[in-house]
């Protein structure tokens, strides 16, 4: 760790040096080509299912993901997706890319992630995406806003475990862990993601909410902290809840989020499960079985 | 710019393109540039060109005294590093801070020159016009779009991925009776029926996959409703996203159930609620399979049933029916078809049954049926008649199988009602043969194959043959000779009777015609035609009037005879029948007299000419018994009548007969009948010995 003061910076000087962490960033596409290659790919307008599913046919593991979560009950397919390209088709091309971004940092190994990671990121990629349209927001491309939103958390609890963990330890709100992690990295985890995503191509849609997360002035980040506190909720013991109409300017009541926070509980295993290329056993993981 | 800083090695560059390059970036005002260098530590910005001083409002110079970080309020401790990344380019969007102190939305790109201590900023302005423009207008459609849908009667879905929803309308909410946020996402899914959900999911797929489908579903509701609808699914492509789907949903479930009571009226009889004859059909066409066994039909038909109708009135008729129909139905076994056939007549249909289950449960029937009910204040007993049949090798088509216990019926009623027969295989072979002989007789009458035949009536008084009968025979290539008492009965059941009657009139004209043509006109004076009693109609006068008329003969040349026991089933309808024949001026006589029960005091009064003795009553004569034929001739000349007497076997028949007054004698030992050739022969010859 190397202790860099920013001159001319508003607040205490970070303690650690986040050029660590963008480096590392760099070396992943080189080790996962396949992956790197659709995360690019899919960001044109021109892209198709085919040509998707043909780059996603050279990485058995991620093409048997995006299968399996075709599959799963998050899109109601009930196992007629018997095809890579029409798999990509049902998940659309957002979240293809999702998936490949997620096997590119290596979120999909749960060893060198923080504990309690994707019960965390599966609740709240569902509260983000089943919230969406009050948001006036695509379902889609929230879910996926939601699964790659602690990537920067991720990064930081693997280049600091021993920090980090502290940092989770002593501050149980995201809010206040925010802060924290600004004044330990020079950056918050949302606000690293947002750089990982931008770097990547992903759209400014997708990288305001990150970055406007604590602005409870405006809408931009309320989607993303209303999903945060349906998560919280449901995923953290003694959890204080914060009102939701003050994480959402007024948008949301309690009420509205009784039934959502019911269909996250019961859809959030399934979604783990698809994006960990979990259970081994399950018939869709068999690349013999895949059409491409 | 990349090019030679990606490239530095490339040296070829001339120094005047790289002049040329740089000078139109200094004067660009389309393109904002800024070049930061870290000095001391702290990134500050030493250079920019044109476009980046009208962006951001500075001069060169103050330009020059501001830290790299001041232009990115938004940007805090450690993060200026992510955006002047010392390897490789960088891109943020992110708000830049110009003069005024306002800051402007933009997407700021960075590429660091070799060495790591100096970067090229290009800073894109998000908020131009044009962009401001395109966003508002795809703004303007979205949300015209979604107050179309929004407000749309027509229930939609719109789906982004796979069978998740996006977005519901009212119209859908409304619908099955659920709020937005537990139909959006997978919610939808549980309110789709469970047997129809694979055909939706493969729609969807298809969908999915560019094509436009429609599929039929059930819906279920919250209050737990079912509704019925067509949902017709359109492709969806948003670029750059994947596929989705629009779904639109028509509820049919007041126009099946429209349909259905129309289906249901079309075959339903409407009093009992019980399935007409065409369902029965189709039905038992359904269940029935040739060659097998184990189908069953029961056919009852209520005794008497013509007598509440009558006596009780319609209401009381009809009420009856449908207590008979929901006794049937609570008696017979769950899964068996009870059917009104029409009028006062049911039938059962039984799957699995052998015929002693089959009479079992029609005396369950019976017994069911024959228990008291009050009707109109009295009480009556509901008896029926049931025949009953049970599928057999021999049944080669469904119809035959309801044919059959029809049959058995009607040998049930003729055998005295309340009773149940079952259609034995003699009795079935019977029918069939009935049946036959019923096509056959139709078509010998069409062909006119009934031969008829003469036998001469002498009269008394000069032993001169005055007349003859007209007797219809039938000469069946197989079965030989069939008698009148066969064919005739036949006939009148099966309504052949009008036109063989028709027949036997028309070709007696005919020969009396040809006799008077070829023996001179009245050497056979007139010739008796037997009438059958469904004959005695208003018809019958203008029939015989044709006859006569289109061989140009005088009614007296014809007696039409009718025999007791027809005039005495409806006495007042004959007596104006009767008239009607006597004002034309054909002659009329009562045939086989005695035999039934007339009412001498009624006989007196029908316009009739003639009583002919019934064969039975001469036959006695042979044993000395001339008691009945004495009295019937005396009683008709007592009424002014002529007597012919049938039968008439032996010499002294004929004379006892002469001897008790008889006016006309007939019989096989005084001439045969024969044919009209052969008549005409024997008149010749007899005329001949006369003379």
């Amino acid at each position: 760790m190397t202790v860099t003061p920013f001159p001319g910076a508003d607040i205490p000087a970070p303690v650690f040096d986040i050029e660590v962490i963008l480096a590392g960033i760099d070396t992943m596409a080189v080790q996962k080509p396949v992956a790197a290659q659709i995360i690019s790919v899919a960001n044109s307008d021109d892209t198709d299912a085919k040509t998707l599913a043909r780059i996603l046919s050279s990485d058995i593991a991620l093409a048997g993901r995006v299968m399996k979560l075709a599959n799963s009950a998050y899109f109601g397919m009930r196992g007629r997706v018997t095809s890579l390209q029409f798999a990509v088709t049902v998940v659309g091309f957002t979240t293809v890319r999702t998936m490949a971004t997620v096997a590119l940092t290596d979120l999909d190994d749960e060893s060198r992630l923080p504990g309690n990671f994707w019960d965390l990121t599966t609740s709240l990629a569902l509260g983000a995406s089943t919230l969406a349209p009050r948001f006036g927001e695509r379902p889609p491309d929230s879910l996926c806003l939601g699964l790659l939103a602690q990537l920067g958390a991720a990064l930081l609890h693997h280049n600091d475990p021993e920090g980090y963990a502290e940092i989770v330890a002593a501050h149980p709100t995201f809010r206040s862990r925010r802060a924290a992690e600004t004044r330990r990295y020079g950056i918050n985890s949302l606000r690293l993601t947002a750089v990982a995503l931008e770097q990547w191509g992903f759209p400014a849609a997708m990288t305001t909410p990150l970055k406007e997360i604590d602005d409870y002035q405006t809408m931009d980040g309320a989607l993303l902290r209303a999903a945060f506190e349906v998560a919280a909720r449901l995923t953290i013991d003694d959890y204080e809840d914060i009102p939701i109409a003050r994480l959402t300017l007024g948008r949301l009541r309690e009420d509205d989020l009784v039934p959502i926070l019911d269909l996250v509980r019961s859809e959030a295993a399934e979604l783990k499960y698809a994006m960990l290329g979990q259970p081994v056993d399950d018939p869709e993981g068999n690349p013999d079985g895949w059409v491409f | 710019m990349s090019a030679w800083i990606s490239a530095p090695e490339d040296d070829m560059v001339p120094p005047e393109i790289i002049s040329t390059v740089f000078y139109s970036a200094t004067v660009s005002d389309s393109l904002a540039i800024l070049v930061a260098e870290t000095v001391g530590g702290t990134q500050r910005l030493t250079w920019g060109n044109e476009g980046a001083m009208q962006l951001l409002g500075y001069g060169l110079e103050d330009l020059r005294t501001l830290p790299a970080a001041h232009l990115f309020p938004t940007l805090g401790g450690g993060e200026l590093k992510l955006l002047l990344r010392r390897e490789r380019t960088a891109r943020m969007t992110l708000p830049v801070r110009m003069a005024s102190g306002a800051t402007v939305d933009a997407v700021v790109i960075t590429t660091p020159a070799p060495g790591g201590r100096m970067w090229a900023m290009r800073i894109l302005d998000t908020t131009n016009e044009q962009e401001r423009a395109l966003r508002a207008t795809a703004d303007a459609h979205e949300r015209r779009f979604s107050a179309l849908t929004e407000r749309s009667p027509i229930p939609t879905l719109l789906s982004e991925q796979g069978m998740r929803l996006a977005h519901v309308n009212d119209a859908f909410c409304t619908l099955v009776g659920l709020r937005a946020e537990q139909l959006l996402g997978t919610g939808w899914i549980e309110t789709i029926h469970e047997d129809d959900l694979d055909g939706v999911i493969e729609q969807v797929s298809a969908a999915l996959e560019g094509a436009e489908v429609e599929t039929q579903a059930r819906l279920l509701r919250a209050d737990g409703t079912v509704r019925t609808t067509v949902i017709r699914f359109a492709h969806l492509f948003t670029p750059g996203m994947g596929a989705g789907f629009v779904g639109t949903i028509e509820d049919i479930t007041d126009r099946l159930a429209f349909e259905a009571k129309l289906a249901h009226q079309a075959n339903h009889d409407p009093l009992t609620g019980l399935p007409n004859r065409t369902l029965l059909a189709q039905y038992v066409a359904e269940k029935f399979r040739a060659g097998t066994s184990g189908l069953a039909c029961l056919f009852l038909d209520l005794d008497n049933f013509k007598v509440v109708n009558d006596s009780l009135g319609h209401t009381a008729g009809d009420e009856l029916l449908v207590e008979v129909a929901g006794r049937l139905g609570a008696t017979v076994r769950p899964g068996d078809l009870v059917a009104r056939f029409g009028g006062d007549e049911f039938v059962v249909v039984c799957e699995n049954v052998d015929e002693e289950t089959a009479v079992a449960l029609a005396g369950r029937v019976s017994e069911a049926l024959a228990r008291p009910m009050r009707l109109g204040g009295v009480d009556i007993r509901p008896y029926a008649s049931v025949g009953v049949t049970v599928q057999t090798v021999e049944h080669a088509a469904a119809e035959e199988l309801i044919r059959d216990c029809d049959i058995a019926m009607y040998q049930a009623k003729a055998s005295g009602k309340g009773r149940i027969t079952v259609l034995d295989q003699e009795a079935r072979a019977q029918a069939r043969d009935k049946l036959r002989l019923v096509a056959e007789l139709r078509d010998a009458i069409e062909h006119r194959e009934i031969a008829m035949y003469y036998q001469p009536i002498f009269s008394t008084r000069d032993g001169q043959p005055v007349a003859v009968e007209s007797l219809a025979r039938w000469d069946h290539p197989e079965r030989g000779a069939v008698s009148p008492a066969v064919f005739v009965p036949l006939a009148e059941e099966s309504g052949l009777i009008t036109g063989l009657g028709r027949f036997v009139l028309d070709e007696t004209c005919r020969q009396l015609a040809e006799w008077d043509h070829l023996l001179g006109t009245g050497v056979v004076g007139r010739a008796n035609v037997n009438v059958s009693a469904l004959q005695l109609d208003d018809n019958l006068a203008a029939q015989v009037a044709d006859a006569l008329d289109r061989h140009s003969l005088a009614p007296s040349r014809i007696s039409v005879e009718i025999t007791e026991s027809a005039l005495m089933k409806d006495p007042a309808s004959a007596r104006a029948v009767l008239q009607q024949l006597r004002d034309l001026g054909v002659e009329l006589a009562i045939d086989d007299f005695g035999t039934g029960y007339s009412s001498l005091a009624y006989l007196r009064h029908l316009p009739v000419d003639c009583l002919k003795v019934d064969r039975s009553f001469v036959a006695e004569l042979a044993d000395g018994h001339s008691e009945i034929a004495s009295a019937v001739i005396a009683m008709a000349r007592n009424l002014n009548l002529c007597t012919v007497a049938e039968g008439v076997e032996t010499v002294e028949q004929a004379e006892e007969l002469t001897r008790l007054g008889a006016t006309y004698l007939q019989g096989f030992s005084l001439a045969e009948p024969m044919s009209g050739g052969h008549a005409a022969a024997w008149f010749a010859a007899h005329s001949e010995d006369i003379s």
